[in-house]
């Protein structure tokens, strides 16, 4: 635990450092477009205010769009930005729908910066570290489970977007290690918009199927919105013998793991705001001339258990826990 | 004297019921003297191009509404259009996925959306359920269906034909915008300009006049329910081209949208009723206002509730000028 | 003779528990204009459906043009060119002439409607056949009244079909300068050889124009006019009533007190102008009027529940009716004429709609004093004799004499000074309407102010004091006890005798 704690600090400490360093980094006169596709879930809006926030601390103008949690409108909005005529796109989030809008774009010679949305129409993509989430939370859950047991997931995504793709495939290929850990068949598929109540419905209609004892966690793949509509459900249900896990760590989810007896365990935190504004000061970076890489990596924050969530809490500045 | 204080009332009232237009066309002129590009013609392609899942399934809508009455609770609605569309495109794109011709998916989805129509009309002409409950019904039982049949898992496009509605040309012209067009005139004809289309508004006029003068409303209000499942499928295509794919929840969105603009599009016409064309104006309306409260970089957190107000207004000014009269 | 252009002979029609038609004749002749009269219930609507084919009579035949018709469809008797025009106008509001006069028949070509050719056909049938000239593009919603028949008519007969045309009260809702183009209309269509048959309650329009009169009663046809004079009004009259006064109406021996309520000048500026009455404490005071006469629009202004201007004043106080409540602040009560809809909450217990007026007096700091409420309503089940005697049953259940009884139970239940009875005895049975003739009775006596509208006029004989007469908007006459007779009051009150030879009269 002590070492763990070590870890995060440095972590933490290395993940703040850019917003810090440049100095020099300017975006004066530049017009950049950020679309995100909803504005409702913490992560997404904290990717956009932080996006946001540092390209006008930069000095440029702002054309926010906004998806409404539809993934065709925020693909349709890139079409908006590209007529209004910006220097950049910053495109938040997103599904395959918007693939021919950043080859459009890309076309125009509008750069975009991606943010957890790889593509090869895109200049770069600032993300997290999708693969140490994947392991990290794979190793939390066998943990927690004492290595053995059924195991339902939610896994809407793992095919249509690649972030969940390597967050379920990775944890897949830990528990490959597991033989005696069993994902029970067909997979749960949750709902995009209105998530934390669907995954409650569909948690209770799991116990129903599942009595006491036939099933030991349930695992969100790639985000922890549903992860608050299965911990209600639980409690409705008075199950005290499952486990949850999930990845995003966002402020309200932390709340519920700090809870004393939270059947809410184990869960990797991102920094969204910080990625939203490494995504703003890479394309200070591109217009400054450096050469981005593909891919720009922002620290996680494994978080474990109630002592965990509290500490994480505290560390990622959402205040404090009792 | 009488005649008089009636002839200007009614000319109080021409004058509220332009006031809709007037506003629209302000905002308009506002964002395109203040958004760079807006008054462009590429900028109206972008514009025609966004609305045009909303264009198409309005133009079933009024047709029921035409024919059911415009009474937003007891007359004609139907809500289930946008599940329908994304049946539709989630049939396609499942049965594509796994290596079917585009053909057999389209016939199949076709079967399966005129499937959604043929209940709805039962429902509501013989078993005479409120249309807004029907048809809400089938809205939710359709998203389910849809959400079995494709797993909720966003598809990307596998035929890749459907893609010529998004980014091929005719004569200059987007494919897409030109298809809608004619699909738009077509039914303005059948609806407007035909017997059959007069018939459908004196049945959601007045029942008993179109009753009394030998018209068979019923047969004509199930009819319409077919063209809306009909409108649904065409969607559909719409929305796959649109999304490169199949992103599940997009009905939502659409079926607000819809509904909007047909009620919205009433406030446009003369006579302060449902029209295709007014429903179809109210639609590119909607999308060229929300293009330019982007485009002028409103904060997101606030175009919302510039469109809500500006709905309400839109109908309340209506509502007025319909009390004036 | 000519030929009949219609006959029906023997018509027998019955609904459960009613012999509504008991060997009925009527026949028409063609380019005759055919007076039908007679009181609610007489028949007359029935033998109209009889005619058109939505009853189908147990007995009787039915020609028309010489051929007999069996049975007897809608569209068989659409094909043999009878026309309907029924009282309701089933338009639609937004429709321009042209669109309404073609409505189910429209003309259309390889490229769809030809709007142009139904709006020109539309205004030169208008104009030939029925002298109007209406423009074709005109909304229907934009059109007086009388005009909105006019299309109505044009619809039924633009096809050219007809020959023989009901007229099913056409002027009802006319002002009296409107019901000249609606005459002139059919004086136009009767030069065409078109038989019509005219029914209304307007006597001295079936004077003026028919020329030929059938009196129904009881379903059956009791005389036949085939010459129409200046004195066949009168004569109309008693063959309709021809019924001895029901023996249940209440003997009084109130005399009515100083002058209490009093309206002045009231005027809604469209079914109603500057009406004025007096009346006093413990009077029935009555008020008859056929539909259109305004009568019931002025109820509804009285208790606010309709526009008006005007002053009323309750024992010297002026009194504010802009809305029903404060109506029954000012201690004035309703009983509504369609208490299904206006009077009653059809789900709720008889208690809770006996207290519905008097909740702030049943509750204690907003909450309903439920055992207080009971007792209230039990007292009054008693008085009024509400069967069944509980409290606790389901409005919707009750007899209409029932359901009737508990909307007077809750005004009875609050004190009020001024009692507005609208319709009080339709569809209630004969034992309820004595009943509710007695508590009427007994209100007055106590020295309660009461006002009846009515449109029966064996009702306002038998239970009010003095009766004022409405006509197309206007009070035309009072009428005081000593010349209120039914005869008297029908004659008055369709026309058939004029106010200034009932003034002479009295």
């Amino acid at each position: 635990m002590k070492t763990l704690f070590a870890a995060t600090s440095t972590i933490l400490a290395l993940g703040l450092s850019p917003a810090f360093a440049d100095n020099t980094l300017s975006l004066e006169g530049k017009t950049i477009g950020v679309a995100v596709v909803g504005t409702q879930h913490f992560w997404d809006r904290e990717a956009f205010n932080g996006a946001t926030s540092m390209v006008e601390e930069l000095g440029g103008t702002v054309v926010p769009v906004d998806g409404g949690r539809d993934n065709q409108v925020h693909a349709d909005n890139h079409d908006v930005l590209m007529n209004r005529g910006v220097d950049a796109v910053i495109s938040i989030l997103g599904d395959g729908s918007v693939e021919p809008k950043f080859e459009a774009l890309q076309a125009a010679n509008i750069p975009v910066f991606a943010v957890d949305h790889p593509s090869p129409y895109a200049v770069n993509n600032t993300t997290s570290d999708n693969y140490y989430m994947g392991t990290t939370i794979g190793r939390y859950m066998a943990d927690a489970i004492g290595g053995e047991g059924k195991v339902a997931v939610f896994n809407a995504f793992e095919n249509s977007l690649r972030i969940c793709g390597i967050r379920t495939g990775l944890w897949k290929y830990v528990l490959q290690d597991y033989p005696n850990i069993e994902i029970i068949q067909p997979e749960l598929a949750e709902e995009f918009a209105n998530a934390p109540e669907d995954a409650r419905r569909q948690t209770l209609d799991l116990l129903s199927q599942y009595p006491e004892g036939t099933i030991d966690a349930i695992h969100v793949g790639c985000w922890d919105q549903p992860a608050i509509g299965v911990v209600q459900a639980l409690e409705e249900a008075g199950r005290t013998d499952i486990v949850v896990t999930a990845l995003d760590g966002g402020p309200e989810t932390l709340e519920i793991m700090a809870e004393d007896d939270s059947p809410f365990v184990a869960n990797v935190a991102q920094q969204p705001r910080l990625i939203g504004q490494t995504a703003a000061e890479n394309v200070a970076r591109y217009f400054a001339g450096e050469t981005l890489l593909p891919q720009t990596y922002v620290d996680v924050i494994p978080v474990y258990g109630q002592d965990g969530a509290k500490a994480a809490y505290s560390k990622l500045g959402y205040g404090e826990i009792e | 004297m009488q005649v008089s204080a009636r002839h200007q009332k009614h000319r109080l009232a021409t004058l509220v019921g332009f006031l809709p237009l007037i506003i629209f066309l302000a905002l308009l002129l506002y964002v395109g003297l203040n958004a760079p590009n807006f008054m462009t013609v590429v900028n109206l392609k972008l514009v025609l191009a966004q609305s045009l899942p909303v264009v198409l399934s309005v133009i079933g809508l009024s047709a029921v509404v035409m024919a059911g009455g415009d009474d937003v609770v007891s007359g004609g609605i139907d809500l289930s259009t946008p599940a329908t569309a994304v049946l539709c495109a989630g049939i396609v794109s499942v049965m594509t996925t796994a290596g079917q011709p585009l053909l057999i998916a389209a016939g199949a989805s076709l079967i399966a959306c005129m499937l959604v129509g043929v209940v709805n009309a039962v429902l509501i002409t013989r078993l005479r359920m409120a249309p807004l409950l029907a048809t809400l019904a089938m809205f939710v039982a359709v998203v389910g269906i849809n959400n079995v049949i494709t797993a909720r898992k966003r598809l990307n496009l596998a035929a890749e034909s459907i893609a010529s509605l998004r980014q091929d040309f005719v004569f200059g012209i987007p494919l897409g915008i030109l298809l809608v067009a004619v699909l738009a005139l077509l039914a303005y004809h059948f609806l407007h300009r035909s017997k059959w289309g007069l018939n459908l508004q004196a049945a959601g006029g007045s029942r008993d006049a179109a009753e009394i003068s030998g018209i068979r409303v019923d047969r004509l209000v199930a009819q319409t329910y077919l063209l809306a499942a009909f409108m649904g499928f065409v969607t559909g295509f719409f929305m796959l081209a649109r999304a490169n794919g199949y992103s599940p929840g997009a009905q939502d969105n659409l079926m607000l949208e819809m509904v909007l603009a047909t009620f919205l599009g009433a406030a446009f016409s003369p006579r302060r009723i449902v029209t295709v064309w007014g429903a179809i104006l109210g639609a590119v309306l909607v999308a060229a206002i929300s293009i330019g409260l982007k485009t002028i970089g409103v904060n997101v957190f606030w175009t919302d509730l510039i469109k809500g107000a500006l709905i309400v207004i839109v109908v309340a000014l209506s509502a007025i000028s319909e009390r004036v009269q | 003779m000519t030929e009949a252009a219609f006959q029906l002979s023997g018509i027998v029609q019955t609904f459960p528990g009613v012999r509504a038609l008991d060997g009925a004749d009527l026949m028409v002749r063609p380019g005759e204009v055919h007076g039908l009269v007679g009181e609610n219930g007489a028949g007359k609507s029935t033998i109209i459906k009889v005619l058109a084919g939505v009853y189908q009579p147990a007995e009787g035949r039915i020609e028309v043009g010489g051929s007999t018709i069996s049975p007897a469809t809608p569209e068989k008797i659409r094909d043999a060119g009878v026309r309907f025009i029924h009282q309701e106008l089933h338009l639609v509001p937004y429709f321009t002439v042209a669109e309404s006069v073609f409505m189910g028949q429209e003309i259309s070509g390889p490229f769809g409607l030809c709007k142009r050719e139904m709006r020109s056909r539309a205004e030169a049938f208008l104009r030939e056949e029925l002298g109007s000239e209406l423009p074709g593009n005109r909304l229907i919603r934009d059109l007086s009244p009388a005009e909105r028949k006019l299309v109505q008519v044009a619809r039924a007969l633009v096809d050219g079909a007809a020959k023989v045309v009901v007229f099913d009260e056409p002027t009802a809702p006319l002002a009296s300068e409107e019901v000249l183009k609606i005459m002139t209309a059919i004086a136009k269509l009767k030069t065409r050889g078109i038989a019509i048959l005219y029914v209304s309650h307007y006597l001295n329009e079936i004077v003026d124009i028919c020329d030929r009169v059938t009196v129904f009663r009881q379903g059956k046809n009791v005389a036949i006019f085939d010459e129409i004079t200046t004195d066949t009004g009168p004569a109309l009259v008693s063959a309709m009533i021809g019924r001895d006064l029901d023996a249940f109406f209440p003997t009084s021996s109130r005399s009515a007190g100083e002058v209490a309520l009093r309206l002045e000048h009231f005027d809604d500026g469209q079914a109603f102008s500057d009406v004025n009455l007096d009346i006093r404490r413990g009077e029935i005071f009555g008020i008859a009027g056929l539909i259109g006469s305004g009568r019931e629009e002025l109820i509804d202004a009285l208790y606010g529940l309709r526009k008006s201007q005007g002053t009323l004043t309750l024992d010297g106080a002026t009194v504010d009716t802009k809305t029903a409540a404060k109506a029954v602040a000012n201690g004035m009560v309703l009983v509504p004429r369609d208490r299904r809809h206006d009077g009653l909450v059809l789900p709720m217990t008889v208690a809770e709609n006996a207290t519905l007026a008097t909740l702030d007096e049943n509750a204690t700091f907003g909450l309903i004093d439920r055992g207080k409420a009971r007792q209230v309503t039990e007292a009054l089940i008693k008085d009024l004799d509400i069967r069944p005697s509980n409290a606790q049953a389901v409005t919707r259940f009750l007899s209409g004499g029932n359901q009737q009884k508990v909307v007077l139970a809750r005004w009875l239940a609050k004190s009020a000074k001024v009692f507005i009875f609208d319709e009080p005895t339709v569809g209630v049975d004969v034992g309820a309407k004595a009943e509710i003739y007695q508590l009427i009775e007994n209100l007055a006596s106590e020295g309660a102010i009461i006002l009846i509208s009515s449109s029966d006029p064996v009702e306002l004989v038998g239970t009010c004091d003095r009766v004022a007469v409405m006509m197309r908007g206007d009070v035309r006459t009072i009428i005081e006890k000593q010349d209120l007779n039914v005869d008297h009051l029908v004659a008055v009150t369709t026309g058939a005798t004029s106010v200034s030879e009932t003034e002479h009269a009295s």
